[in-house]
């Protein structure tokens, strides 16, 4: 079977978010960008589909700095196929013309079966995999938190608001949005890492025009204000708990 | 056939059956199974070192006395042994020719009267060391035992016991029969044959002869069981001590490759220098009595971890070591402190067989939550605390004048922070002061400011070697931009990578703050403006103390600041770790009786006056901060850095 998994780098939130200068888009110079979490689990379950003996993953990535990494990572826990998409990526992407690229190049490799983060936290224009689907013409399941591959369907465990969960069938091909996998991601440990980088390969394609029709425009960003709100109670425990009671009856909370 | 020719039969026939056995076993446990081990280039060169180190750790024993009164017995039974198995061979001898002469004696060994006279006074010694050895065992029982062979030890007891106390009887007998020319030097033999004196001629005769049989076929005996269990110490001692790995103990090997794994999976991946560590075990429990993580949650005990071994390598069996006997929780719950090795009186390695099975857990990416995600901070942001490495100076943000950026002018030290000395919102308050103290001793010092990354001394000893070549790559890196005479380091587990790890050209020289004080101080260029009037005690960091040696130093900043120093019943090599090292710091606590640093907080708190802990290493004062207020000790004792008594007495 072939698994297909497109992911995303995102801002590392260890860092400062800077906004540049337009005021309209975070500064690339003091971005850092890491592999989406979301994403990482959805390797994660490739790869444990792979090893229950479901063929081979592909990993596509947008061919921007630091992708390498986190493809010789998947790749290190048992990716097969590494592909960058090679574009003018400079500017930043939105997920609409995300989806495009990817449903573009994607639908060349033949997917039965297609995983992707169920989110990302800078998802500004809805997540990749629901348009994805559709630019593809496949069914989509988010929150998807367990697959089973059977002949020509997957079985998936679906977690809804409020812990309920659904088991279904979809039948493939498909495309999944992974919250979580069935295990944590794996540790690969760096000694492995790098030997895989002396051996994997990286497949480099063209990546289709950038078209971003129907996503909203970023007009400003404003970095989050901060006010001061602490109040700190006085006195001893009695008086705070009685305090503590009036200040949730006031805010209508009891 | 006369009874003498048939002796010498018997006896001839006994020697070659036990001499058999005897080196049919050890030539399959020492050749056969040596051989399927490892190269262990650590086990050669350097033989004018080895010779002396047999000499005091062998011949005098050197560190048996570490446990004074079962050492002093050992020291008897061991140096009986020597001088005794002369006369053991006297006696083979002597049956062995017995058909020429009933009463051979071989040319010095079985004439001379001074040694006579040494002998039989240490054949009375090791009687009276095996009666108190028993008495340890079977009475005492010491929880350092637990878990060890206990009827193996005493068998072996009661057969030196037999040995001697026949070897005393036919003596004194032949004394008894006028047949020894040299009974005037042997007073204990004609003691023993008194009882015996008044029987007559063919009785004592046939009592001596019991005797000697009696004699000769416990040595046999022994002889054949010599290689099994604990005793087999006594073939593999000499070349375990002699053949011991002089590396620094802070200097790790580096990581064994099999198929593309780094790691140690099976017994026979091991390198034959550390299986024969797993033979030489005495099952003696020094090692289990000061292991912090035996102490807190009886989960490993390093003697078990070796006898464990050792049945692997006897059993030949090619089984995986890990999962059973050998737990993954046995391999993580090392703190890597030192302890067992250091106490060990012949010198087996713990720690670093620890790691090495520990490094293949990792390459199986086999570990807790809480480590893996350390170990991913470390690999992206090269800190455990998963923060930017932009943000690592930002401690020094408001230190005034601004600390020099050594990659950007020449300092004569560069002070290498280490991770928790930067992060730690606990203990940047200390940094901040330690800044302060360099500046007023007018100390031409600069930091790497973002270019610094954890050193990978915890790293490389949970296992993952790859990402500590990763990090010692990057610090060489930061480090051969800088122009320093020296290096000084906040944190001991810091200085023992640099000092012992890194490339000696990227390090050059390093210290540690406590010894870089010391020196201020004798120089005169840091000067003290108050005596200080606490009474403290001191805890050593295990690599700063026992890694490293550095036990004087600290002191004597402590005397220098006025203050009072009373040792904690475990300080110096012996003292307790706090827990943190190793990785542990990282990793899931599973259930513990009670913390290695709880216990050595109620240690210091039993001190007499003492109101301030002092430490000096940042890992350190986190562990035990938080073990004062856990065990409620907030009263009586505050925790401080070696710093902040030195700031403190400037200002």
């Amino acid at each position: 079977m072939n698994l297909v998994v497109p992911i995303k780098l995102v801002p590392d939130l260890v860092e400062e978010l800077v906004i540049d200068a337009s005021g309209a888009r975070l500064d690339p110079d003091a971005l850092r960008l890491k592999l989406n979490e979301f994403d990482d689990h959805a390797i994660e379950q490739a790869i444990l589909l792979k090893e229950k003996g479901a063929g081979q993953v592909t990993v596509v990535a947008p061919d921007i700095e630091g992708v390498d990494d986190a493809l010789f990572t998947a790749a290190a826990k048992g990716a097969d196929r590494l592909i960058k998409l090679t574009g003018n990526w400079n500017n930043g992407v939105n997920n609409h013309a995300l989806a495009r690229v990817f449903a573009n190049f994607v639908e060349t490799l033949r997917p039965e079966l297609i995983l992707t983060g169920v989110q990302a936290h800078n998802d500004l224009d809805g997540a990749v995999g629901p348009q994805l689907a559709e630019h593809l013409g496949m069914p989509y399941v988010g929150y998807v938190s367990g697959v089973v591959v059977f002949d020509n369907k997957a079985q998936v465990r679906k977690e809804f608001p409020g812990g309920l969960i659904a088991e279904m069938d979809v039948v493939l091909p498909a495309v999944l949005g992974i919250q979580a996998a069935e295990k944590p991601p794996r540790y690969v440990p760096i000694s492995k890492v790098r030997a895989t980088m002396k051996t994997a390969k990286l497949e480099t394609f063209p990546a289709a025009e950038l078209e971003t029709a129907g996503a909203p425009t970023t007009v400003r960003l404003f970095q989050p204000e901060t006010g001061a709100r602490a109040t700190m109670l006085a006195g001893d425990a009695d008086a705070v708990a009685t305090r503590l009671v009036e200040i949730f009856r006031e805010q209508g909370i009891l | 056939m006369s009874y003498d020719l048939l002796k010498s039969v018997v006896v001839l026939i006994a020697l070659l059956i036990a001499g058999g056995v005897f080196g049919w076993r050890a030539y399959q446990l020492l050749w056969i199974n040596l051989r399927r081990g490892q190269k262990s280039p650590e086990a050669f060169g350097r033989w004018g070192e080895r010779v002396k180190g047999v000499l005091a750790y062998v011949a005098a024993q050197g560190r048996l006395f570490r446990v004074l009164v079962p050492g002093t017995a050992h020291f008897f039974i061991f140096w009986g042994f020597l001088l005794l198995s002369l006369t053991i061979l006297q006696a083979i001898v002597e049956g062995l020719f017995a058909f020429i002469d009933p009463h051979f004696k071989l040319p010095i060994i079985g004439e001379f009267g001074p040694l006579a006279l040494i002998q039989d006074f240490f054949a009375l010694f090791v009687v009276i060391a095996i009666c108190y050895a028993l008495y340890l065992r079977l009475v005492v029982n010491p929880e350092r035992y637990k878990g060890s062979h206990k009827s193996q030890g005493v068998m072996v007891l009661s057969f030196i016991m037999t040995i001697m106390l026949t070897l005393l009887v036919f003596n004194g007998i032949a004394i008894n029969l006028h047949k020894d020319s040299i009974a005037a030097w042997r007073p204990i033999s004609t003691l023993f044959g008194l009882p015996f004196a008044g029987l007559d001629k063919t009785a004592q005769f046939v009592v001596g002869e019991i005797a000697y049989w009696l004699h000769l076929g416990v040595v046999m005996f022994f002889l054949t069981e010599l290689p099994e269990g604990k005793h087999f110490h006594i073939v593999t001692s000499v070349p375990a001590v002699f053949l011991r790995d002089l590396d620094p103990p802070g200097r790790l090997p580096k990581a064994p490759e099999f198929d593309g794994k780094l790691g140690v999976s099976t017994v026979n991946q091991f390198r034959w220098r550390q299986m024969l560590d797993f033979y030489t075990c005495t099952e003696c429990g020094r090692c289990q009595d000061v292991c912090p993580a035996y102490a807190s949650a009886q989960i490993l005990s390093p003697k078990l971890l070796m006898m464990n071994l050792r049945e692997h390598l006897t059993a030949r069996d090619g089984k995986p070591l890990i999962g059973d006997p050998i737990s993954e929780q046995v391999l993580w719950s090392c703190t890597t402190c030192y302890a067992c090795d250091q106490e060990c009186p012949l010198f087996i390695n713990r720690v670093k067989t620890i790691v090495d099975m520990r490094r293949y857990l990792v390459s199986e990416g086999r570990m807790d939550a809480q480590l893996q995600e350390a170990l991913a901070k470390l690999g992206r942001y090269g800190n455990s605390f998963g923060q930017s490495e932009r943000n690592r100076a930002k401690w020094a943000a408001t230190v005034q004048p601004k600390i020099k950026d050594a990659r950007k002018e020449p300092v004569e030290y560069l002070w290498f922070v280490g991770d928790y000395a930067s992060y730690s919102p606990s203990v940047v308050d200390i940094t901040r002061q330690t800044a302060a103290v360099f500046q007023r001793a007018g100390l031409d010092f600069g930091i790497l400011y973002e270019g610094e990354r954890n050193s990978g001394n915890d790293v490389r000893r949970v296992g993952e070697e790859g990402l500590f070549e990763m990090l010692v790559e990057k610090n060489v890196a930061a480090l051969g931009k800088a122009n320093f005479k020296t290096i000084v380091t906040t944190d001991p587990h810091t200085y023992n990578s640099l000092k012992n790890e890194y490339p000696a050209d990227a390090t050059r020289n390093t210290q540690h703050y406590a010894e870089l004080l010391d020196q201020l101080i004798t120089s005169g260029k840091l000067k003290f403006s108050k005596k200080l009037d606490y009474t403290v005690t001191y805890h050593d960091p295990c690599y700063l103390g026992r890694y490293n040696g550095v036990y004087a130093a600290p002191r004597r900043v402590i005397e220098a600041t006025g203050c009072r120093l009373v040792e904690m019943p475990r300080h110096g090599d012996r003292a307790l770790c706090c827990g943190a090292g190793g990785g542990r710091i990282w990793m899931e606590e599973g259930a513990v009786k009670e913390r290695p640093s709880e216990s050595r907080i109620r240690e210091a708190v039993a001190l007499d006056g003492v109101s301030v802990f002092v430490a000096a290493c940042p890992k350190d004062i986190t562990m035990f901060r938080d073990a004062v207020k856990t065990t409620g000790s907030e009263a009586r004792l505050v925790v401080k850095d070696l710093i902040e008594l030195v700031n403190e007495a400037m200002t």
